[in-house]
Formats: C-alpha cells, sequence, structure tokens
C-alpha cells in the first residue's frame, strides 16, 4: 500500500543569480512499511527532500502526497498538525528540549494534542528503546545514544505514517550508532513503521530495504535490496 | 506541557525574567502616574473652571417667570433649574440649567427655549465645563479639543512604552528561537507556540502590573502634594486635593496590559511565523547580514575592537532601546539642565533684578476702584511699611503731532521704523497707546517730589521714553525720548472712539517711572496722574481696569518671615471690606525658585527613568547573551584570545554603549543651547559661567557606571563558562 508519493517536487533556493536548485523534479513513491535509506554526498539535497516530506519545508513546484493527504499546499497550522500526527522526526543533534524531562519529551507530540498517551504503548517503546528508567531525567544527564534514544521514541509515539530519520547516527559513535540503527530495525519489524533514513553513511544505508540515491538534486539510483 | 517548560524556562532563567518583570512594572508605573496625574489635572481643572465661572451647565436668557421655571425644572432631562440673581435684570432673568444626562444638552437646550417660545440664542452654554467631559457642540468645527490632546497623549506614550518595552520580551523569547523550532518540528502550531509566549509573559507581568500601578498612584500622589507645596503662595491658585476613581484604576490596568500584551505579543507573533526549519536551525549565535568594518574602534583598539564593532552591530537591534532611552536621557537631561539654567538668568533680569526695589509686597484689590481704597493711611503706620501707594490702571490712547516725534526717534528712522505697527499714522498724527496709571494722591506726589517736578493743580507727567528697538533688544533696552518735551497739554481719547476727547494739562515730562511693579508697554505714552485728576475726568474718558493695586515698600533689610507677617497685616487691613489677593517679594522669589527645583525634580525624574529603561535593556541584554554569545567567545578563544582580550572587547561595548548617546547629545545639545541664547538675547559668557556642569558630568559617570556594572556582571559570567562545551555543535544543550 503506498503511504508516500512525490511527484515532480523542485526546490529552489535565493532568486536571480543567487538561484540554487537543490531539488529537481523528485518522482518519488514508498509502499506502508518500507526502510528506505536515502543516500548522497553532502549537498545533494537529501536533507531538503525530508524537510519537505516532513511538511517542515514547502516544495518550490510539485506535490507530496501523505496517505493520501496532499501535504505541499497545507497552511502553517495544518502542516504543524500533519507534522504532529502523521511525522516522526529524528535528527543528528536530538533536538530534545533541554527544560523538559524526557518523559514530557517523548509525550511532547500527544500533549500538544491535549491527548492521554497509551500507557500500555509508551511502555512498550520506551522499554525496546532501553530509556524506561531514564525517563525523569533531563536530556543534559543523559548520553547521546541515550538521547537520540528519547528522539526516536518521541518520535514513534504519535505511531505516525512515516520516521524521517535525519543522519541520526552522525553524532554517535560507532557502538551507540549500531544500537541505533537496530532500534529503527526493530520499530520496522515489529511496528510496521515505514522509516526513510538520510545517511551519507553506505554501510548504514545496507541494513535498509531500499536504497535511494541523491546527486545534485536528482534521484539517480532507486534499488531494493535483497 | 506547556505550563512545565514555561514554569522550568522561568526558574532557570532568572535574569530575563526580572528583564520582564522590571519591564512591565515600569510601563505600569509609568502609564498609572499618568492616568492618575491626568485625571488630578483634569479634576483640578474642572474645580478651577466652577470656581471660576460657576458650574452651570446650560443658561437661558429672557422673559422668564414662575411657570417657566417650573416647565423647565419639570423637563425631562434636567436635574435642577435656579434663577441666577446676580446675573438677572429686572427684564431679564437668567436660569442656570443643570441636566442629569449632560451628553444631551445640545439637543435639550433647544428644545427647552421653543417651549418657553424664546429665541434659539436664548440658550447658552458653558462650553468650557461641558469640553471637559468631552461634550462638544455639535455645530462647532473647532471645538475644545484639551481632553482629545490628554487621551492622544496617553496613547502615545502607551505606544512610546511598547517600542521600549518590546525588547525585553523579544530579548528573551528570541533566546529561544530554537527550542520552538524543535516544538515546531513535532507538531505545535504556530498558534500555541504564541499562546504560549503569551501565557509566559501573563504570568510574570501580572504582580508587576498591579504593584506598579499602585506605587504610580502613590507616586502621583506625592507629585500633587509637591505641587502643592511648591506652588503655595501663587496667586489665585486653589489647593489640589488628591483623588482618585476606581475607574482610572481600571483604565490603567487596562492600558498597562494592553501595552504589555502588545509588547509580547510582537516578538511572540514573529518568532511563531518562522518555519521550524529557520527556527530549528537558529543556535542563537550574533550575525551580520552584511560586511561591516568598525573602522575607528579598530583604528583605536585593534582587532577586539573590531570584534567588538562587529558584535555591537549585529547586536544592534537588541540594543535599539538601549540607545534611543540612554541618547533621550541624556538629551533630556542636559537641555533641561542647560534651559532652567537660562531660565534662571533670563528671570532674574528681566524680573527679580528690574524689580528688586520696586516693591515688597502687592496687593490686589478684586473689583474695587481706587476711589473706594480708604485704608491707605492705615497701611502706611503699619510697622515695617516704609512706603505704600494705591494705583488703579486704565486704557486709552492719544494721537500725536507727527512734528511732536522727537529728534532722537526721528534720527532712528522714525515712529514707524522704531514702533512698526504699533503706532498707527493718520492725517499726520499718531495714533498711540496712552496708559493712564492713577495714584492716590500722596503717592503722586511723592513721585512729583522724587523726580523734582512741582505739582500744583490738576495734570499728569507723562513717561517721555520710548525703547530704542534699532539700537537695544529687549533684554537689554535703551530707551530714547518719545515725543518733544513742549506740549501744555496732551489730548485723551477711549481707544476706538474718536469723539470727546479729554485735554489732560501736563506738569512735566521725565523718563524715569515711579516705583512701581508695572511693566509698561514698549511703544505706549504712559501718564501718570493723581486720583483727584481722575476724578475729574473718568466721567468722560478712560476704561479703567477692575481691581486696584497697593505697592507697600518695606523697612530695609527685611526678612522673610518679617514680610510675611507684614503681608498678613496688610491683607487684614483691606481685606476686612474687599476681596483681596496679596504676594510678596521675597515669598514669590522663594516660590519661583522652589517651582524651578519642581519641575526640575519632575523632568530630572523622567529623565532618569528613561535612563533607568535604557540601563535595564543593557543589563537584560548582557545577562540574556551568555547563551547568545558564549560560541562566539569559545571561537575567539579557541583561536588564541585571552581572557584579558574579552575583558578588553566587553570594555570597548561599554564605551561604545554608554558614549554613542553622549557623542549624539553633545552636538544636539550645544546647538539647542546656541538657539535658546540667541532666542533670548542672552550673553553667552553669562551663561557660560553658570554652565551646570556638575550634575550634567554626574548623570554621564552615573550612566558609565552603571553600563559597565552590566558588562561586568555578564562579562565575569561569560568567563566563568565551559567554553570547550560551548564549541561543540549541538545548540540545544
Amino acid at each position: 500500500m503506498e503511504i508516500l508519493k512525490c511527484e515532480g517536487i523542485r526546490k529552489v533556493y535565493g532568486s536571480g543569480e543567487n538561484c540554487v536548485t537543490a531539488l529537481d523534479r523528485i518522482d518519488l513513491s514508498v509502499d506502508k512499511g518500507e526502510f528506505v535509506a536515502i543516500v548522497g554526498a553532502s549537498g545533494s539535497g537529501k536533507s531538503t527532500l525530508l524537510h519537505i516530506l516532513g511538511s517542515v519545508d514547502q516544495p518550490t513546484e510539485g506535490k507530496v502526497v501523505v496517505e493520501g493527504t496532499d501535504i505541499s499546499t497545507m497552511n502553517r497550522t495544518q502542516s504543524a498538525i500533519f507534522r504532529r500526527r502523521k511525522v516522526g522526526l529524528v535528527y543528528q543533534f536530538y533536538n530534545l528540549i533541554p527544560t523538559l524531562t524526557i518523559r514530557k519529551n517523548i509525550l511532547m507530540p500527544l500533549s500538544l494534542d491535549k491527548r492521554k498517551p497509551n500507557q500500555e504503548y509508551f511502555e512498550q517503546v520506551v522499554n525496546t528503546l532501553g530509556i524506561a528508567d531514564k525517563l525523569d531525567f533531563l536530556p543534559s544527564q543523559l548520553s547521546g545514544g541515550q538521547q537520540q534514544r528519547a528522539a526516536i521514541a518521541r518520535s514513534l509515539i504519535y505511531r505516525p505514517a512515516l520516521l524521517l530519520a535525519d543522519e541520526p547516527t552522525g553524532n554517535l559513535d560507532q557502538k551507540n550508532s549500531k544500537e541505533i540503527i537496530d532500534m529503527l530495525k526493530l520499530s520496522n519489524r515489529n511496528l510496521n513503521q515505514t522509516i526513510l533514513l538520510i545517511t551519507h553513511d553506505e554501510k548504514i544505508a545496507l541494513e535498509a530495504d531500499r536504497i535511494v540515491t541523491i546527486e545534485d538534486g536528482r534521484i539517480i539510483s532507486d534499488r531494493k535490496r535483497g | 506541557m506547556w505550563k512545565d517548560y514555561s514554569v522550568s524556562f522561568i526558574k532557570k532563567n532568572r535574569a530575563s525574567s526580572i528583564s520582564i518583570m522590571v519591564a512591565a512594572f515600569i510601563s505600569a508605573l509609568f502609564l498609572s502616574l499618568l492616568c492618575s496625574l491626568f485625571f488630578n489635572f483634569w479634576n483640578y481643572d474642572v474645580e478651577q473652571i466652577v470656581l471660576e465661572e460657576g458650574g452651570w451647565q446650560g443658561r437661558i436668557t429672557g422673559e422668564i417667570d414662575e411657570d417657566d421655571l417650573a416647565m423647565i425644572q419639570n423637563f425631562a432631562n434636567v436635574e435642577s433649574a435656579s434663577v441666577n440673581e446676580e446675573l438677572s435684570e429686572e427684564s431679564e432673568i437668567v436660569v442656570d440649567v443643570y441636566f442629569q444626562d449632560t451628553r444631551t444638552i445640545y439637543r435639550d437646550m433647544p428644545l427647552i427655549t421653543e417651549k418657553l417660545g424664546l429665541d434659539a440664542d436664548a440658550a447658552s452654554y458653558h462650553e468650557l465645563l461641558l469640553s471637559r467631559y468631552l461634550i462638544h457642540d455639535p455645530q462647532d468645527a473647532k471645538p475644545p479639543l484639551l481632553m482629545a490632546f490628554y487621551l492622544v497623549i496617553l496613547i502615545i506614550m502607551s505606544l512610546a512604552l511598547v517600542l521600549i518595552i518590546h525588547n525585553s520580551f523579544a530579548v528573551t523569547m528570541n533566546a529561544r528561537i530554537h527550542q520552538f523550532g524543535i516544538f515546531s518540528s513535532v507538531g505545535a502550531t504556530p498558534g500555541q507556540i504564541c499562546t504560549c509566549l503569551m501565557q509566559e509573559a501573563a504570568v510574570l507581568c501580572a504582580a508587576p502590573i498591579l504593584v506598579g500601578s499602585i506605587i504610580g498612584i502613590a507616586l502621583s500622589f506625592g507629585v500633587i502634594q509637591a505641587i502643592n507645596l511648591l506652588a503655595a503662595d501663587v496667586a489665585g491658585r486653589h489647593e489640589a486635593v488628591f483623588q482618585y476613581h476606581p475607574l482610572i484604576f481600571v483604565v490603567t490596568i487596562l492600558v498597562s496590559v494592553l501595552t504589555v500584551f502588545i509588547s509580547a505579543w510582537l516578538p511572540a507573533r514573529k518568532l511563531s511565523r518562522l518555519t521550524p526549519l529557520e527556527a530549528i536551525r537558529n543556535t542563537g549565535e550574533l550575525q551580520l547580514k552584511k560586511k561591516k568594518h568598525s573602522r575607528i574602534l579598530s583604528l583605536l583598539f585593534g582587532i577586539e575592537g573590531e570584534l567588538a564593532g562587529n558584535a555591537l552591530k549585529a547586536q544592534k537591534k537588541a540594543l535599539r532601546t538601549s540607545t534611543l532611552s540612554l541618547t533621550l536621557s541624556f538629551l533630556g537631561f542636559t537641555v533641561m539642565l542647560c534651559f532652567f539654567t537660562l531660565s534662571g538668568i533670563s528671570t532674574n533680569h528681566t524680573y527679580f533684578e528690574r524689580y528688586q526695589d520696586a516693591w515688597d509686597v502687592m496687593v490686589t484689590v478684586k473689583n474695587t476702584g481706587i476711589e473706594n481704597i480708604e485704608q491707605a493711611e492705615e497701611i502706611n503706620q503699619l510697622h515695617g511699611v516704609k512706603s505704600s501707594v494705591a494705583y488703579q490702571k486704565a486704557e486709552t490712547v492719544c494721537a500725536i503731532p507727527e512734528t511732536d516725534i522727537s529728534d532722537e526717534v526721528n534720527a532712528l528712522g522714525g515712529l514707524g521704523t522704531v514702533a512698526g505697527s504699533s503706532v498707527t499714522l493718520a492725517e499726520g498724527s499718531y495714533l498711540i497707546k496712552a496708559p493712564i496709571v492713577i495714584m492716590d494722591d500722596a503717592g503722586f506726589k511723592e513721585y512729583c517730589e522724587q523726580i523734582g517736578i512741582t505739582s500744583e493743580g490738576d495734570g499728569s507727567i507723562v513717561l517721555n521714553r520710548i525703547w530704542d528697538s534699532v539700537n537695544s533688544n529687549f533684554r537689554y533696552k535703551e530707551y530714547v525720548p518719545f515725543i518733544k518735551e513742549e506740549p501744555d497739554a496732551i489730548l485723551l481719547q477711549n481707544a476706538g472712539q474718536g469723539e470727546n476727547p479729554v485735554e489732560l494739562p501736563v506738569f512735566g515730562f521725565t523718563q524715569e517711572a515711579p516705583v512701581l511693579r508695572e511693566e509698561y508697554a514698549n511703544y505706549a505714552l504712559v501718564q501718570f496722574i493723581p486720583l483727584s485728576m481722575w476724578e475729574k475726568i473718568s466721567g468722560q474718558i478712560g476704561n479703567p481696569e477692575a481691581d486696584t493695586y497697593i505697592r507697600v515698600l518695606a523697612e530695609d533689610g527685611i526678612t522673610l518671615t518679617e514680610l510675611n507677617a507684614l503681608e498678613k497685616d496688610i491683607v487684614q487691613v483691606i481685606g476686612r471690606e474687599y476681596t483681596v489677593e496679596s504676594e510678596n517679594r521675597i515669598q514669590e522669589k522663594v516660590s519661583d525658585e522652589n517651582m524651578q527645583k519642581g519641575a526640575m525634580w519632575i523632568l530630572g525624574a523622567f529623565c532618569v527613568l528613561l535612563a533607568v529603561i535604557g540601563i535595564a535593556n543593557v543589563f537584560s541584554n548582557t545577562l540574556g547573551f551568555l547563551r547568545q554569545r558564549k560560541r562566539e567567545f569559545a571561537q575567539y578563544m579557541s583561536v588564541g584570545m585571552t581572557p584579558e582580550g574579552m575583558r578588553k572587547m566587553f570594555c570597548i561595548e561599554a564605551l561604545v554603549i554608554a558614549g554613542r548617546p553622549l557623542l549624539i547629545t553633545l552636538p544636539l545639545t550645544v546647538l539647542s543651547v546656541g538657539f535658546m541664547i540667541t532666542a533670548s538675547y542672552l550673553n553667552p559668557m553669562e551663561f557660560l559661567t553658570k554652565l551646570p556642569i556638575v550634575p550634567i558630568v554626574i548623570f554621564i559617570l552615573a550612566i558609565f557606571g552603571f553600563v559597565s556594572l552590566a558588562y561586568y556582571i555578564g562579562g565575569k559570567r561569560m568567563l566563568n563558562c565551559n567554553m570547550v562545551d560551548a564549541l561543540r555543535n549541538d545548540s540545544v544543550g
């Protein structure tokens, strides 16, 4: 079942002489439960694509449809609600609110919707990610790997349609990187979570079911593994 | 979650929270003071109008009998109506009408006059009083707008405060752009972010607004008391009683809340409109939009100067409030001090020096002709009185043939050149103002003896002088003879009437005026006549002023206490029969000095308040820039800048922040003072010897001191930070 469809996405920054085309007519389709790795060199446009898919940024041209909804025409408030409910974002630098506990950081998307968490699912997520005993700590009291797990937990708490991870292991050592990728695979397998992972590390990309390669804002290869 | 987030942020960022609270407190204090003072000034104004002109609202004049009066009283909106005995005559009755709802007065009065069968112009309105309640004649194209003016001032003040305090909110909100980016990326809507910030502002500002409003009321009470104290001796002034109305408190709170709301909403809205991408990428570092080069600072202080200059340029927006408030306070303070110094010099020249020996006690006998004053001898007998004279003034004009104008005036180019439009030439004669000063007989005789003129029979003494406006300015006047000292008599007539002139015999001409506290018109031919002469001509000529004055000179070396006692004695003598107002010279000088001091304190306090706002802004910036500039300084350190170099940067920034307003102010002050000196024709050297240099230097040093203190505290905290952490690219931590 197709969960994400991009048609002719263009993203242009600046104007006139300073005009830079970050994405040039990207067409992409992702099915539910797929684990897709998007790879490319620095400046190839992969982060821009992820921001557009996550409704953090708007395309200059083209259409992005997630679960049948065109998100490229949404206003700010609609985009925010969409992000809250349909997208989980994981960044390289965790982006946790430093003044809130890990529990509150994880529950943030639900709190924004004034919804109570499903306790069973919450416990399942934090136990799977191994941070059940860190819930009352502040982010600064945790290691980088633990903070990233908290960020993944936050991205999963709303059972989003898409989990978008932008170089989630970029700031971690090898051991922690492997653990984070294992967590993502686990959530993909156990929760049938659709994941789009951005990385420039070929080895990490090989863990995904499908690898999409971007160069100069264009998809130059799209291959399924195994 | 928002509550936890805000509470946690407030707790962990006390400095920025305090800066917001201080901003809210200052704005509430200021607005409360303003509203309360306006209310009291308005009240005082209304009281003054009622005292002087009565509290009637509408007035009907005409043939009105008892039935008509009853009809007026029974008119639906009329609260009461009564006959004004003082103004009523037999044929024309004047009825003062008071309404329940005054707003409909301009509709109701014509209806009443119509019912009475009177013309529409039988109705008149107390326009001045009504205008104080914002009630204007709908037909009047130019109604009095004093109240509207008050309201406009209040709105302007609120807007000025919004401009000033919104920066405190912006500083603390901008420090969290990255965090709001995170919120946004996980789905917080712009509305939720804005609401969170506004709720935070509400929590922080509720108590300061309340406390500020209450202290503002207390301050306005103090101001009213101070005004009463300083102006206690101003003749004709009634004491102001501090008043307050709950509605004013409601208005104050509403205006304060609105001011704080807009101040918080402006940056909150801006912040909530950032895209998550823009916000999340914001590391809070100071950025320059364009390449800048701080040439002067670089030249004076080397690389630290250039870096400090760039940092200041990057903080330009955040420091705008400081620059503006400090510049205005510097400018206001220096110009105010210079203005009061100049005003003091000017008052000394034009008043105290000129009238130093002209009077000690002045009594104004209200609505009484000089012929009725019989207590002159009794006053002269009082202990401490050296001499006294009663006098009244009257307006007349005289026609002087062109040929009688003095040679000195003709040498200056003629009367037209000297007096301009103050005199008119018709049929070979100049029509000139000829005010008459009627002196009691004893006083007139004394004057004649003083100038060596014999005063046998009836006649006048002519003050034969005119201001030589060609060769002297009004500050240092020189006089020349007005007319040739030939005529034995001068023909006087009432202004505007050419008929029935009176021939007034002239005893003599003089250039020396009697010792009276009077300033005579520049181009008038003043006549001094005794009361006995006035009694003969007053039937034919002269529009005497309503009041009579008694000038009393006291014994030499009299003290303020003695003069106050003497003034009291004189008032007791004359006030038995008449309504009087009295002043004494020493007390007036003391009161004048107190008034000046009071005005200086009030304006000075305003300047200090502006300076406090500026300094508070500097504090909020320097205490808030820890997070913002940690990385910047870590980068400098990583390339080898020493802590001394960083201290040098702080010193340069403090110097520029405090010094820039000074540099802007000095030329402006010099220009405005130059203009004031030129306009007032004062000798610049005289001003320079009295230049208020000490208070200005103290003010400047205080501002430099506070800005340095802010940078010392901010800088010390910065130097104590772990710079290595700051270099890691984790802007969340």
